[in-house]
């Protein structure tokens, strides 16, 4: 009786703290489709992969400015639990961060502290395949009170955003064919939208759309025509059967008309084009698609017949900016293939785009923003200098869109590499046969370096750049304290001013940072995020 | 407790330790080899059949040459792994988080032909060794090379550490190094992670806003600033706004050339012992 009456005073402490909000730092964990449609009235939170629908990468945030960003300060470091290539964007959500950890783990930490609540590895085959591709993750999505994850073996996990634990697992592809997945997946109304990876090994690629609720498959759009459909006569024979264009970054959402922008990856096999005549599409493009239906609206190929690895992963920023002196929505990449491409959002038209980076391939781009390609730009036997190298001048990293600033930010690679050109076949269903039909001897060390560039959102043309020794993979974050934020490969995190690209603030964290950086609110304070290594290190200031 | 049921506990402790541990490992490692045939001589024949599987299949990620891609440069593996480490490693993949798949699915003589190919990439351009490794260890004493350069424990760090060079370098490149040792400078140590890799032991000039000019060996680099060595030996920490000018020296080595130091005879039995350390582990 004792016990029953203690425990009725602490519920009803319990309720009162909650009827009074005075639990500070409880965990509502309840993300709706509106939260995120209109997250820019939330930068306290970071409710999707790019930030934004747009996956513009700005925040709203101010408090770390220009003036006062040479005093941030580390807050806390979170050391893995699984080693590996780290490569997550964090989702922030009302004092959780959850974070993934290679392959594939999801862990939810205490912002204010580092503290973990909760951790979830997913169970993988010993035999597990990854193709062309680092065993890694790079986010989750959330969804009402469900954290949403892909895994390295392809499965979307629904886990329990207060818990971790499992609410259900669907398949999305079979790894023993090669399907593996390291994006973070996207979630819309009621529905989690997700690609996949595993191009390497002869598979067609896909993107698919579930139920958010009990995860049973909405849709599925295939990257590549089968016969009878238009573009199959883009491939020569049946390779259209394992051409590869896989779906394996993340996309972007209009939601005014209800699209989503998703890229693709190259055809394959890679390096060696013989055996797939043609134009090969949908590989290396842009697709417009109907979150309802999957049905493509349109589609933008930017490298046609591409044998050079140029896949068109990179998130698409969606815009809305004046051309002409006449509003238009707009959708723009800073492309794998070193240029930079403006597109009509409504019709996928071409509107401008200009190389930003070195590039020997291509003389510029006609007036439909197809490439006038210079001779011998191909793989070859004995081995062609091209540049972008096959990592490309910008690779699954996000640029950012500050519409302060009217800047487009891209983390950019500048180096060039040796393209061979090996045996063309690629076996039908066989994962083994990943050889890409050749391979590349990268022209690195002091001949490459990187840049933080900041290019006209409308045109392309660059207006600052802010050089970077050695090879960098981190991607930027732009605020509206007009602050940009990257990372060099020597370890370096730093802050930029976003008008001129003068650096304001770094400090040395001991590795790389190979994953697009975030930022939040906690308690009136502004907290900046940068995955270092294995370690997540948050930042404010004093 | 005396020692004989110290003795038991022990025997307890590390079987416990076995059954926590064994499961975990399982999963992490990759699997073992099972027996398989011995180790084929490599023909012209079979290279060339393993170059083509190469290309088909690992060059995409480790390189043409196996300088690395995506994927780690592994060239030097054949004297580090040895044949059957090498074997093992396309057999049962890499270990969990590298990426590299297993290749069991190959068969044994595919996964042979595979493992000599790897194996002769450090040995390309080499030649046949001519020289007399113990009038090579002669040489190398008498004109100083240990005061720059380590082999083992011993000897200077302000050059390249010798232990294992014969590993990773071809006699070619041993004998080229020597003649004219700014033109092939040897890549920086840097993880897959870091991707950064730039040539070691390049000279610098730098000039600070005050008039101030050091000139070094570069020790590291990044965005924001350079480590110089200088020929003292003193170390100088500089921040890349605080200099006017930074210039590479191009080809400049503080090692001096042995083109009109040593006889041909000399030269080429410093190769050859120089060759023959770093043998298979």
């Amino acid at each position: 009786m004792k016990t029953n009456r203690r425990q009725y005073i602490l519920c009803g402490f319990a309720l009162l703290a909650l009827v009074l909000g005075i639990s500070a730092h409880s965990w509502a964990q309840d993300v709706t489709y509106d939260e995120i449609l209109h997250s820019a009235e939330h930068p306290q939170d970071w409710l999707t992969y790019g930030g934004n629908y747009a996956s513009q990468r700005f925040s709203e945030l101010k408090q770390v400015n220009t003036e006062n960003v040479k005093d941030l300060k580390i807050q806390w470091v979170y050391q893995l639990k699984h080693q590996g290539i780290f490569e997550s964007s964090p989702i922030v959500v009302d004092g959780i961060m959850y974070v993934t950890e290679p392959p594939t783990t999801v862990t939810a930490l205490d912002v204010r502290t580092g503290k973990p609540i909760w951790r979830w590895s997913a169970p993988l085959p010993r035999n597990l395949l990854t193709i062309g591709l680092f065993p890694t993750n790079r986010g989750v999505a959330i969804l009402g009170d469900t954290v949403y994850v892909a895994t390295i073996d392809a499965h979307l996990v629904a886990l329990d955003a207060k818990t971790g634990a499992v609410k259900w697992t669907s398949e999305i592809g079979k790894n023993s064919e090669s399907v593996a997945i390291t994006q973070a997946p996207l979630a819309i109304d009621g529905k989690i939208i997700v690609g996949m990876g595993g191009g390497e090994g002869g598979l067609r690629g896909y993107i698919d759309a579930y139920d958010a609720k009990d995860g049973h498959r909405l849709w599925r759009l295939y990257t590549i025509p089968t016969t009878g459909e238009p573009g199959v006569e883009t491939w020569e024979g049946d390779s259209y059967k394992y051409g590869g264009a896989t779906t394996w970054n993340t996309g972007s959402y209009d939601p005014e008309t209800n699209t989503l922008f998703w890229g693709t990856g190259n055809p394959a096999p890679d390096w060696n084009g013989d055996a797939r005549k043609g134009d090969n599409l949908y590989s290396c493009s842009l697709l417009a698609i109907d979150a309802d239906t999957g049905k493509m609206k349109w589609y933008f190929q930017f490298s046609p017949h591409e044998t050079h690895d140029w896949d068109a992963a990179e998130p698409p920023i969606l815009l809305d900016a004046k051309i002409d002196g006449k509003m238009r929505k707009l959708v723009v990449q800073a492309n794998r293939n070193a240029f930079y491409y403006v597109l009509d959002r409504e019709t996928g038209k071409f509107i401008a785009g200009m190389a930003y980076a070195k590039e020997t391939w291509a003389k510029g781009l006609d007036a439909n923003g197809r490439p006038i390609e210079l001779p011998n730009n191909q793989p070859t036997t004995k081995g062609n200098l091209i540049y972008p190298s096959i990592t490309g001048s910008v690779n699954w990293t996000s640029s950012s869109y500050s519409p302060l600033t009217g800047l487009v930010y891209v983390d950019t690679r500048e180096q060039g590499a040796y393209y061979f050109k090996g045996h063309p076949e690629m076996e039908p269903n066989n994962p083994r046969d990943i050889g890409g039909g050749g391979g590349q001897k990268v022209v690195g060390g002091d001949k490459a370096y990187s840049a933080v560039r900041a290019l006209d959102a409308t045109t392309g043309e660059r207006k600052w750049q802010f050089k970077m020794v050695g090879d960098t993979w981190t991607g930027t974050l732009v605020t509206a304290g007009n602050l940009v934020f990257c990372a060099d490969a020597g370890g370096n995190f730093f802050a930029l001013n976003a008008e001129t690209g003068e650096p304001l603030w770094h400090i040395q964290l001991g590795n790389s940072v190979r994953a697009n950086p975030i930022t939040y609110e906690v308690d009136g304070k502004q907290y900046v995020e940068a995955a270092a290594g294995n370690s997540v290190f948050v930042f404010s200031l004093p | 407790m005396n020692a004989h049921h110290r003795f038991l506990w022990i025997i307890l402790f590390a079987l416990a330790l076995l059954a926590w541990t064994s499961p975990v490992s399982a999963q992490i490692g990759p699997a073992a080899p099972p027996p398989h045939s011995p180790h084929p001589t490599p023909t012209p024949q079979s290279l060339a059949e393993g170059k083509d599987l190469f290309e088909g299949t690992c060059a995409g990620c480790h390189g043409i040459d196996g300088s690395g891609a995506n994927g780690p440069d592994i060239r030097g593996v054949g004297k580090v792994l040895g044949p059957e480490g090498i074997y093992g490693v396309i057999y049962g993949g890499g270990a969990m988080g590298s990426g590299m798949p297993a290749f069991s699915s190959l068969g044994e003589d595919k996964i042979w032909l595979l493992v000599n190919y790897v194996s002769s990439f450090g040995q390309t351009g080499g030649g046949a060794v001519t020289g007399d490794p113990a009038k090579g260890k002669e040489v190398y004493e008498a004109n100083g090379c240990s005061n720059c350069h380590m082999i083992g424990s011993q000897g200077g760090d302000s050059g390249p550490d010798l232990s294992d060079i014969g590993a990773i370098r071809s006699t070619g490149f041993l004998h080229d190094a020597l003649l004219d040792p700014g033109a092939n400078l040897p890549q920086s140590d840097a993880s897959l992670q870091e991707r950064a890799a730039y040539p070691s032991y390049t000279m610098y000039r730098v000039v600070l806003k005050d008039g101030k000019v050091i000139e070094g060996m570069r020790v590291d680099e990044d965005s924001f600033s350079i480590q110089l060595r200088d020929a003292k030996g003193q170390i100088h920490s500089i921040d890349k706004l605080d200099a006017s000018k930074i210039e590479v020296l191009p080809d400049k080595s503080f090692m001096p050339s042995y083109k009109d130091k040593l006889t041909e005879t000399q030269l080429n039995d410093l190769v050859a012992y120089l060759a023959g350390l770093g043998a298979a582990r």
